[in-house]
């Protein structure tokens, strides 16, 4: 099973839903992605602009709470995860997925690391106003009957089915 | 809890939930975009299965009061406008906040950049934040849950809403069976096996 390259998405989805017990019981918080972007952010920037601590905003994420760095090395685990997973059914990927050359109509690979890079700074940009991603707001948001994390989530949607119309359809 | 025991549990979970988004291959661009072009249906069947998980999982924890729940501030304008621009990032990047690092596990270099660009958003908005947080986008009605509004027990709702989730999802599957959707090379693509340029 574990080298089998594609699972069932209940049984995926049941895994990543049951990460809820140990995120309430251990860590005393749901599980989420996108602050931890703000932590490694202000962390690295506080090398060039060590003044960045200074905003609340920013020292409440950097902070030695147990909670902020909980999120990096969960985010960061992600990684070793996906990267283990891959190794044991070897389905390999290439650079670049063959989608984006058809949604973006060209294959070399300048345009679209420029489109993700763009791409990764308004999702975070976005999930940061709306104070949570797919993970803190949708798994988590929408479990514990959020009423503002099922408006941000229907946002989500709305907002990337909108600009995934202008791509060709792939 | 000590940094250290938050960075193992953390790194643990995470290999965990790395190893789920790669095999369900939601983590895919092909998979992502193709959910936001209502193409193929591999998100939502995996995120609605762990809403309804995670819904019965806390019914049970909360019910039994073993558990608070802490749900995020309902900041309306902020939702939709803060969603709005998330939905478009998600769908330029091809993968969520925490489905980029799956994809630079995997091996997918784009996702570099990505990741990269994430770390650049979140420092523009934090320095952003105090100006910010002081317009219309600051303004909430505070922590709402829709069992509040109902005037139910929140277990009660959680588990009604997960039976629904249930019943949706079995709809979904029987119209569009996954391994279906899952593409020339599990990559959610399916398209001539050479793209055109």
């Amino acid at each position: 099973m574990l080298t089998q390259k594609a699972w069932s998405p209940y049984l995926a989805g049941l895994v990543i839903g049951l990460l809820q017990i140990p995120a309430f019981l251990i860590v005393e918080t749901a599980l989420g992605a996108s602050s931890s972007y703000v932590t490694i952010g202000v962390w690295l920037t506080g090398y060039v602009d060590p003044s960045i601590t200074g905003i609340g905003y920013a020292a409440s994420h950097v902070s030695a709470a147990a909670k902020n760095w909980w999120q990096v090395a969960m985010v960061g685990g992600i990684a070793i995860g996906a990267f283990v997973s891959m190794k044991l059914s070897g389905a390999r990927r290439a650079a670049i997925s063959p989608i984006w050359s058809r949604a973006i109509g060209t294959a070399s690979s300048k345009p679209r690391y420029a489109m993700a890079f763009l791409g990764g700074f308004v999702m975070l940009f976005g999930a940061r106003i709306a104070d949570g991603c797919t993970s803190g707001h949708g798994i988590s948001g929408m479990a514990q009957l959020s009423v503002g994390s099922t408006v941000a989530v229907a946002a989500m949607f709305a907002g990337g089915i909108g600009a995934a119309m202008l791509f060709k359809r792939v | 809890m000590s940094i250290l025991t938050a960075v193992i549990v953390g790194v643990a979970m995470g290999v965990v939930f790395g190893f789920a988004l790669e095999k369900s291959r939601v983590f895919e661009p092909g998979v992502i975009v193709g959910q936001m072009q209502l193409r193929t249906f591999i998100m939502l069947k995996v995120f609605l299965t762990a809403v309804a998980t995670g819904a019965v999982v806390l019914a049970v924890l909360n019910g039994f009061g073993f558990v608070k729940l802490a749900p995020k501030a309902a900041l309306y304008y902020a939702d939709i406008i803060g969603g709005l621009i998330l939905g478009v990032g998600i769908t330029m990047a091809g993968a969520c906040p925490g489905t980029t690092l799956a994809q630079v596990g995997a091996g997918y270099r784009d996702a570099i950049y990505t990741l990269v660009g994430g770390l650049f958003g979140a420092v523009a908005y934090t320095y952003a934040q105090p100006m910010l947080s002081k317009t219309f986008l600051g303004e909430g009605a505070g922590k709402i849950v829709f069992t509040d509004l109902l005037g139910i027990p929140y277990w009660a709702g959680a588990l009604i809403f997960a039976g629904a989730l249930v019943v949706i999802l079995i709809v979904m599957e029987n119209r569009r069976p996954w391994r279906a959707e899952l593409g020339n090379d599990v990559d959610g693509y399916f398209g001539p096996a050479r793209p055109e340029a």
